[in-house]
């Protein structure tokens, strides 16, 4: 069974189109990235999980239940870390944890969970008085009461220092080592790059691009750009480049040598190949297309979102195109 | 049941709010020096000769039903268009509870606040009144409390009902000062209004008796005609009770005042829960 299953899941606000024919399966044990830009609609996808808001068209199943019907079997198995919430400003850390034990009816240890994402020692003060991380920390231990089945966390690096977003992924990965899947939502790839077995990366609502990251990795080595500073180079040379079997482009720009590798390809067989011409290699710079290239091109219009030879399964090469749908709203 | 884990959270939360305590301490210095008045100088205030605890009950239930309608307002228009304008509602929505456990639970934390402050009001101003009497007439005062528990709950579901329908605290605040305006301060005009045009834009030398329910709908005014049904004696003794219709008919009886709190109990609720169970948050 699927943790979560969206078949053809789509969102209108009025005219505006947040989700548009989203079909998506995350596995029960992976920790999967959600990843796109700001209004995109991931915000608007999680918030369909949850049911805080129906969908016009499509459905969602979360851990084999309806998403909208039995929203409450849903929430009973699952831990929420919401985008753009609010703490009781009132209350105190200890009351929100208290509150979290009453509504799912569970035991739970809150002092070891408050310490664990360290508001231990602020558990008696208010909330209202928390910075944003303490805040963040404390809605992520509300989402750890009760071992959920599966977290879903909602830009759960906001607000949190390099050392908090850290504690959240060393966090996040002992949760998925108990067996937890992790559905999580994120406009930076550094961050699911680090802890994701498979992303998604949505743009305007509709789906661009899902695989593993070692997927999308080799999807990015197919732009690798090696620059090389040459002397004695002539036309010649440069002809016996270009047709060498890894080389899908080669031209000059004074003594630059600009070659681009098809996949796979052999960075020092071609400096070999350079050398071996009759020219001289100097020196030489890699310019290798990052997973942040990636999402950049899959994400910005008017830029054409063609991965080449990928294995990455690029659902639709029109979601790229600025005409296709005008505008996907806020990230609600 | 999950309702409950709502309402005690709700509960702990509203009790904080410094506005309810300004208003308590408001009411409990009001009712204080009215229930003095009263008993001191029954014939300039109260205009009867005799101050007695039902006189008491009727003298202060005007005083009552502003605090209890003002304070609803104030403790409950945000109560869940608030919640919704934060993103409060995101932490509550997570949990499993249903939308309708979120209503029922807020309800029940709102009275318990409005309640609780209620309490200590009545208790100081009419403890003060019957030791100043001199008299303790304990069925008078238990179903004064009763009829003014009901009323507090039926002004607390209209005012989490308006605030149910919208997810914006300045459309909330307009619902809520909205109907008191209508109901409470401007509706005498109504049934005048609808005899005039009724009557062919002229005014009869008396209001025709179908007025009286009409006259009856505001909340405040269901409440009082309730505690005459409650305490018929004492209405009847009593100044600032006599809201009897004066004439016979089976909507002209002082149970009336029930229906109506009924009607304005029911309906809020059905309206507000529908419209919050099919919100888009």
């Amino acid at each position: 069974m699927a943790a979560i299953e969206l078949d053809g899941l789509t969102k209108h606000y009025g005219d505006v189109v947040a989700v548009d024919g989203l079909d998506l399966t995350v596995e029960e044990g992976e920790i999967f990235g959600f990843l796109g830009p700001n209004g995109a609609g991931k915000s608007t996808t999680i918030d369909i999980l949850l049911d805080f808001v129906r969908p016009t068209g499509g459905s969602a199943a979360v851990l084999g239940h309806d998403a909208q019907r039995e929203s409450m079997a849903v929430r009973r198995r699952i831990g929420v870390l919401p985008d753009a919430y609010h703490v009781y400003d009132r209350l105190t850390g200890r009351q929100h944890m208290e509150f979290v034990v009453d509504s799912k009816d569970v035991e739970a240890d809150v002092e070891a969970i408050l310490e664990r994402v360290r508001v231990l020692e602020a558990a008696d003060r208010k909330a209202g008085g928390y910075s944003k991380g303490m805040r963040q920390r404390l809605v992520l231990a509300m989402a750890l009461v009760g071992d959920p089945d599966l977290l879903i966390l909602d830009e759960p690096s906001t607000g949190l220092d390099p050392n908090g977003a850290r504690q959240m992924r060393d966090i996040i990965r002992a949760e998925n080592d108990r067996g937890t899947t992790v559905f999580f939502s994120s406009h930076i790839m550094e961050q699911v790059e680090a802890i994701c077995d498979r992303v998604a990366i949505i743009n305007r609502g509709r789906l661009v691009a899902v695989d593993s990251i070692e997927g999308l990795r080799d999807a990015t080595e197919t732009t690798t750009t090696l620059t090389v500073t040459v002397s004695g180079v002539d036309d010649d040379v440069v002809a016996t480049i270009r047709a060498h079997e890894d080389v899908t482009s080669a031209s000059l720009a004074g003594d630059q040598l600009a070659v681009t590798l098809g996949p796979d390809g052999s960075k020092f067989g071609v400096l070999q190949a350079i050398d071996a011409a009759g020219a001289t290699v100097e020196d030489f710079s890699l310019d290798e297309s990052s997973l942040e290239d990636l999402f950049v091109e899959y994400t910005t219009p008017g830029q054409a979102a063609e991965p080449g030879e990928s294995q990455t399964q690029a659902v639709d090469p029109t979601a790229a195109d600025p005409t296709a749908t005008d505008s996907t709203g806020g990230d609600r | 049941m999950s309702w409950t884990a709502v309402a005690k959270k709700d509960f702990r939360d509203a009790v904080q709010s410094r506005a309810l305590w300004a208003l308590l301490a408001v009411f409990v210095v009001l009712s204080v020096v009215l229930s003095y008045s009263y008993a001191e100088f029954p014939t300039l205030v109260g205009g009867t000769e005799q101050a007695t605890v039902g006189g008491l009950v009727f003298f202060t239930s005007g005083i009552v039903s502003l605090f209890v309608s003002l304070t609803a307002i104030v403790v409950c228009y945000k109560a869940i268009a608030g919640e919704r304008e934060l993103g409060s509602i995101k932490l509550m929505l997570a949990l499993p509870h249903s939308r309708l456990d979120v209503f029922v639970g807020k309800l029940v934390g709102r009275t318990g606040v409005l309640s609780l402050a209620l309490a200590v009001g009545l208790v100081v101003g009419l403890g003060v009144g019957s030791a100043l009497l001199g008299s303790f007439e304990p069925v008078p005062l238990v179903l004064f409390l009763f009829v003014t528990l009901l009323f507090a709950v039926v002004y607390v579901t209209i005012v989490v009902s308006i605030s149910a329908t919208t997810g914006s605290t300045s459309r909330a605040t307009t619902g809520a000062l909205g109907f008191f305006l209508l109901f409470e301060l401007l509706w005498d005009v109504v049934p005048l209004g609808v005899v005039y045009v009724a009557n062919g834009l002229s005014l009869p030398a008396q209001m025709p008796d179908w007025t009286f329910p009409l006259m009856q709908l505001p909340p405040s005014s269901a409440y009082v005609l309730s505690l005459n049904a409650l305490l018929p004696d004492l209405a009847d003794a009593a100044p600032g009770g006599a809201t009897a219709a004066g004439f016979d008919a089976f909507y002209a009886r002082p149970e009336l005042g029930f229906v109506v709190l009924a009607f304005w109990l029911v309906v809020p609720l059905a309206v507000g829960s529908y419209r919050f169970a099919n919100a888009d948050l």
